[in-house]
């Protein structure tokens, strides 16, 4: 009776993520045979996919390097330096990584577009811009993963280096102390880099034209997949691209986690920041990289107003609220802001309601088992970890193969099925933010409430609970955002018009024809709204973020 | 009254083996030894937060062996005051009784600190609040864990007699593990030397 919440998180946990991944793996397995070679050279020689692995892996490979080229000098100068209205900068500078990737898409594509400086007709520019544009998602992972260590390290260890032989330079220091120190924080921020590009959805199918990733090619082809005896190549296709994206974020994730768990306790910190200096000559670089961060959210923004209007033969702008209204009221292909709007908040609180309670429940379970049961422990650790290392449109796969086409006709009407993808995508999460707070929880605390009296419910909620605070509300708004920003799986779910989010509403309307001069400034007002949504949450979030080792959240 | 009767602990090696402990209404007894001999397990033990390998304990009349801490009737302070930091001194307090917390402030000399925040307590003023919450439990027994071994020596001679007092004032029996024989004497009406006692 004692572990029973345990038992039901686990089963609950298992039930969600398990459950319609292995009923889709065995749907498409059924309708392609067993063969794995064969759903291999389906992906090699089918001219959908052909040369696929290598632009995903290539625009991964080099997303990773210019995020840390971009992401390495920033996190340098906001850890070492003083500068005024620093928390400000820190906060625009990490926005871009919580802004949903559609809202990217949208932001860089009014920059990049044909009303913009219209460079994406060139495949050689949409290349470097899809480069730029990971790097601008991504580049606060690397300052959240190197900017606490330069800011908390022991300064005593710099200033004994300095009177050492081998620390007089800038460069000695650097190189007997801070890379060393630094590199496994790099090493991690590169991991999930990649895993972050590797998997990126809407930035591609906006920012390209014509290629696809691994990720966006099963996304675009799961309506047609999973069918026995109509275009099984696709099947076969989604198994194959599945299987490799499953293998290399496995490796990636699991380099990720031994160079975290490494890096843990190895660095002397110091609880009161060191006294920083200013540096004039750091502004070379923080003032372009504030411009880096807010372009694409300006530029959504300010799309928004910006209305073509062709007069004659020369199309002028104007500036209105005419798309607006139009997004607003939507149209007869279209639903209102509104209906999107209440979908993605229903969503968002189902998501909230169940994610929260179990990704709770399952880090709590892996900090007792750590007491007793190491190995147990360990086991769920990697288990809770696990799908990480499945994209979104994988998820939405496992919902829409697994379960939707199980009962078609009951399922293709169930409203909330789109939040289990939701679900799936931030149990993992949840525990992630959990598990460390409740493993530096004193037990003295709990110790003490026992011999004080208090029954187990009473000690959860005026114990525990209130020590918890930060991570649950940063867990709470973290889901909330990820839930309302989801484009990915739900893209691939969403197989009812009443079900459309604010982020399928976008891409909606960015699908027009652009001969209509609201399909940019209307996609640019729904994205408007979520980004507004989503800084908001984050805002509130940062004032209770409280990590001095580093990490994503 | 308490009675402890062949209690047995053992970690890596034998911390208590057959040992008996009896306490009387209102008699305050002190536990002394070594760093590491077991001291603190014994409380832990006899308050529940760890399982003995055998014994038996019975409190006024009723066996408590296998009964959950919060439900044995015994308080106990540690030896860092374990304030909770999300409440205030009055939030504190109000997790042992919704009630008295001015009375049982003045008792322990804090009067007109309930709100103020647990933050801004010295580490006295912290145990002496960890006193009064566990008093204000009404506890049958109260264990003390070593409280004034962090405390300057001023100051723990002055608690030392204050905790005295109060004690003695509401007949509450009490139990004092320290490695200090001087705070033993001071404080308790008996003394027991655990590392005399032969495993």
């Amino acid at each position: 009776m004692k572990n029973i919440g345990s038992f039901i998180a686990v089963f609950l946990y298992s039930g969600l993520i398990f459950i319609p991944l292995f009923l889709a793996l065995n749907r498409l397995i059924m309708v392609t045979g067993f063969y794995p070679s064969i759903w291999f050279n389906s992906l090699e020689n089918n001219y959908i996919s052909q040369d696929i692995l290598q632009f995903t892996l290539f625009q991964a490979i080099f997303s990773t390097i210019v995020t840390l080229m971009i992401g390495i000098p920033i996190a340098w100068m906001l850890g070492r330096y003083r500068w005024p209205l620093e928390s400000l900068i820190r906060t625009v500078l990490t926005l871009p990584f919580v802004i949903p990737s559609i809202i990217a898409a949208m932001g860089i594509l009014t920059i990049i577009g044909p009303h913009g400086i219209n460079i994406r007709a060139d495949e050689d520019t949409w290349w470097w811009t899809l480069i730029i544009a990971h790097a601008w998602f991504n580049m606060a992972l690397v300052i959240r993963f190197c900017e606490p260590i330069l800011t908390t390290l022991d300064p005593s260890l710099e200033e004994q280096l300095r009177l050492l032989p081998n620390g007089q330079t800038r460069i000695s220091r650097f190189r007997y102390l801070w890379a060393p120190l630094l590199v496994p924080s790099i090493t991690a921020a590169a991991c999930m880099t990649f895993v972050f590009s590797f998997t990126s959805f809407a930035l591609v199918r906006w920012i390209t034209v014509g290629n696809e990733s691994l990720e966006s090619m099963m996304a675009t082809i799961s309506s047609s997949a999973g069918i026995e005896g109509y275009m099984e190549f696709t099947s076969e296709m989604v198994l194959g691209a599945s299987i490799i994206q499953f293998l290399i974020l496995l490796i990636s994730l699991w380099i990720t986690s031994i160079i975290q768990r490494n890096r843990k306790s190895k660095i002397p910190q110091v609880n009161t920041k060191f006294v920083k200096t200013k540096n004039s000559m750091g502004w070379l670089i923080i003032v372009p990289a504030l411009i880096f961060a807010l372009l694409p959210i300006i530029s959504v923004f300010l799309g928004s107003f910006r209305i073509r209007e062709p007069v004659e033969n020369e199309i002028i702008f104007r500036w209105s609220f005419d798309a607006w209204v139009v997004a607003w009221r939507g149209s007869n292909s279209f639903p209102p802001l509104t209906d999107a709007l209440i979908n993605s908040i229903g969503y968002a609180i189902i998501t909230l309601c169940v994610s929260l309670p179990i990704g709770f429940s399952l880090a709590s379970t892996i900090s007792k088992l750590e007491e007793n049961h190491k190995f147990l422990s360990q086991v769920l650790d990697v288990f809770t970890m696990l799908p990480f290392a499945l994209s979104a449109a994988m998820v939405g796969l496992g919902v829409l193969l697994g379960i939707i086409k199980l009962d078609i006709g009951f399922l293709h009407n169930f409203w909330p099925l789109p939040a289990l993808a939701h679900i799936m995508l931030t149990v993992p999460f949840v525990v992630r933010i959990f598990l460390p707070a409740i493993r530096s929880l004193d037990p003295m605390y709990d110790e003490n409430a026992k011999v004080l009296g208090l029954k187990p419910w009473k000690r959860f909620f005026s114990v525990k609970l209130p020590l918890l605070k930060s991570s649950l509300i940063i867990s709470t708004i973290f889901t909330l955002a990820m839930s309302l920003g989801e484009f990915g799986a739900s893209f691939v779910v969403a197989r009812n018009s009443d079900w459309v989010t604010l982020p399928l509403l976008i891409d909606s309307w960015r699908s027009k024809p652009m001969k209509d001069p609201f399909t940019g400034p209307a996609s640019n007002v729904v994205a408007t709204v979520l980004m507004l949504i989503t800084i908001i949450l984050f805002l509130f979030a940062e004032r209770y973020r409280t990590n001095k080792e580093g990490g994503m959240f | 009254m308490l009675k402890c009767k062949a209690l047995s602990k053992k970690f890596e090696h034998i911390l208590f083996d057959n040992l008996d402990i009896f306490l009387e209404p209102g008699e305050i007894l002190a536990i002394i030894g070594p760093s590491g001999c077991g001291k603190t397990t014994l409380l832990r033990c006899i308050c529940g937060l760890e399982e003995l390998d055998s014994g038996y304990i019975e409190l006024n009349g009723e066996e408590i062996t296998n009964l959950k801490v919060e439900e044995r009737g015994i308080g106990m302070i540690f030896q860092k005051p374990v304030l909770y930091p999300h409440l205030s001194v009055s939030g504190n307090l109000a997790l042992a009784s919704k009630n008295k917390h001015s009375e049982a402030l003045t008792e322990v000399g804090l009067s007109g600190f309930e709100e103020r925040s647990v933050h801004k307590l010295s580490g006295g003023e912290g145990q002496r609040v960890a006193l009064a919450r566990a008093l204000l439990a009404n506890p049958k027994v109260l264990l003390l864990d070593e409280p004034f071994s962090a405390l300057d020596n001023k100051l723990s001679l002055k608690l030392i007699s204050d905790v005295r007092k109060l004690l003695k004032k509401r007949n509450c029996p009490s139990i004092l593990v320290t490695h200090n024989y001087k705070e033993a004497e001071l404080f308790s009406d008996r003394i027991i030397d655990i590392s005399l006692i032969e495993n």
